[in-house]
């Protein structure tokens, strides 16, 4: 029954990169985490087996009473194979450290995978949120309605203080990490990008890279979060970084314009030979197809490309990822197969021969 | 005077170190000074602040006592600063201080602002909360000698204050 469950969760593309949204040409989907933690229990890193178990149970029973969690499913990571934690993981539902630290651990997720909570991670809880484009309200909304749920049902870790306690000290007060992910081709290309990360980083805020690895900028995605949860209301941080970020955005939308006044050219060869590889490739890696994408993606921003959309975009990003062609594909593939098997994919997606 | 760290030979060199309202005061031996790597005396041009810096930080160890543990769970002080992870909730009781001067490194600011759980929303409560973000703001008024809103808001936190020894 869980095992359907889950894979009928994995088999459709989450709703939450696929529904457009505000800004959706520049943002493809905004995050937002609260961290959480029951009052007098060891933090998780520290606990025994026996211990993360009952905390396991204890959050598990309040979810199921939580109206916003209508309609989820529970998943103990225990009885959730290592393939199927690695694509949770690809879709950003449960941490790279929880494909590996997996026992007694769980996720609760909606069917939409707009509301999620993790248990057991670093935090007991860490209620996350997903909307589609630039929505920081709406997602804080959702997640601290879900917050106000469990409150009562579940006592949280809180000091005067303090604010919410947390089980690194980096994440106590609000609990709060807000994380947008952006599509900044024209500040890449124009080379504002560093000037733009230095900014954001003076009224505290990081730039890292949004796909790939050690935060390295693939494609051009960003993910841009707040550093600062103490001090610093739930509403401030909000809406601090949504007029931070419309900033950000009207940068890249002039960086795109200047791009296509003074190298118009230049700018459709590059984005129509993006398309022509991506429709042809025989074998494509991870990194090239998302540089390609990402090409292809401007292109449909601009309207120079209309054979394709954003949301069909947003959702290869995610499928080209190694764990979730293989559960495509149904089958364990090596780097040479995937290559073949990502060449395909996106080539069936663009009605390509 | 003996200097606080090796408590034998008396302290030659003293520094009072201002942070806010934080006054740490140190004195220590030359040979205290040189065994932590302080060896400015050997050095013509040392960066004061840096050695002020540094011989706050162990400073803070020595009160503290790297030995210090949480009672709760265990965890110690030395875990604590190498990593900025706690053991459990308790540990911002036992080492709370310490934590405090952390956070303010990292956040700027060592007060929670923001949503609290049910249980914590009494009246009193909000009104605690209110007092300090119209001090923060007293505050920012002063240093920016804008006095007529700080006039304001001292009778404001004034009224506040005495509302909350009625109850």
């Amino acid at each position: 029954m869980k095992q359907k469950q889950l894979h009928m969760l994995l088999k459709n593309p989450a709703s939450w990169l696929t529904e457009g949204g505000e800004e959706s040409e520049l943002v493809l989907a905004t995050r937002l985490r609260l961290a959480r933690n029951i009052d007098g229990r060891t933090f998780t890193n520290c606990a025994e087996a026996s211990e993360l178990a009952s905390v396991r149970d204890e959050v598990r029973d309040a979810l199921a009473l939580a109206p916003s969690m209508k309609g989820s499913i529970f998943l103990d990571m225990n009885d959730t194979a290592e393939p199927e934690r690695m694509i949770l993981a690809e879709r950003r539902l449960v941490s790279q450290d929880m494909v590996r630290k997996f026992n007694n651990r769980g996720l609760a997720v909606v069917r939409s995978e707009k509301l999620s909570v993790m248990v057991n991670e670093e935090d007991h809880l860490r209620l996350q949120s997903f909307e589609s484009g630039l929505a920081l309200s709406a997602a804080f909304e959702s997640v601290s309605r879900l917050d106000d749920e469990l409150d009562g049902s579940l006592e949280f870790a809180f000091s005067d203080h303090f604010g919410y306690l947390t089980a690194c000290a980096t994440n106590v007060g609000t609990g709060l990490r807000v994380s947008v992910m952006v599509h900044l081709p024209g500040l890449v290309q124009n080379g504002d990008i560093r000037q733009v990360s230095d900014g954001l980083k003076h009224v505290r805020l990081s730039v890292r890279g949004g796909y790939g690895e050690g935060g390295e900028a693939a494609g051009n995605f960003f993910q841009i979060s707040n550093s600062i949860t103490l001090g610093l209301s739930e509403s401030d941080t909000v809406k601090n970084m949504d007029s931070h970020i419309r900033k950000v955005l009207e940068f890249e939308k002039k960086a795109r314009e200047t791009l296509l006044k003074e190298a118009r050219s230049l700018l459709e060869d590059k984005i129509w030979r993006a398309y022509g590889l991506l429709r042809n490739a025989r074998m494509l890696d991870s990194r090239e197809a998302m540089g390609l994408l990402s090409a292809v993606r401007l292109g449909v921003g601009l309207g120079i490309v209309t054979d394709t959309g954003l949301s069909d975009l947003n959702e290869m990003l995610i499928m080209i990822q190694p764990m979730h062609l293989q559960m495509l594909y149904e089958k364990v593939m090596g780097p040479d197969d995937r290559d073949r098997s990502r060449a395909d994919y996106i080539r069936s997606r663009l009605k390509a021969s | 005077m003996i200097c606080q760290f090796c408590r034998k030979n008396s302290a030659t060199i003293h520094f009072t170190n201002v942070e806010g309202n934080d006054v740490v005061k140190i004195h220590i031996c030359r040979s205290c000074a040189e065994a932590k790597g302080f060896d400015y005396l050997k050095r013509s041009n040392f960066e004061k602040t840096d050695l002020l810096a540094g011989l706050v930080n162990s400073a803070l160890m020595e009160k503290s006592g790297p030995r210090r543990k949480c009672s709760h769970c265990g965890r110690t002080y030395a875990a604590f600063s190498k990593s900025a992870g706690l053991g459990c909730s308790k540990c911002y009781d036992s080492f709370g201080e310490d934590i405090a001067k952390v956070l303010k490194r990292i956040h700027g600011n060592a007060r929670h602002l923001g949503k609290s759980p049910r249980r914590y929303c009494t009246e009193k409560v909000n009104a605690r909360r209110r007092i300090r973000a119209l001090e923060d703001e007293l505050s920012i008024s002063v240093e920016l000698e804008n006095y007529e809103r700080a006039a304001v808001l001292r009778d404001e936190i004034a009224d506040l204050k005495k509302g909350m020894e009625k109850h």
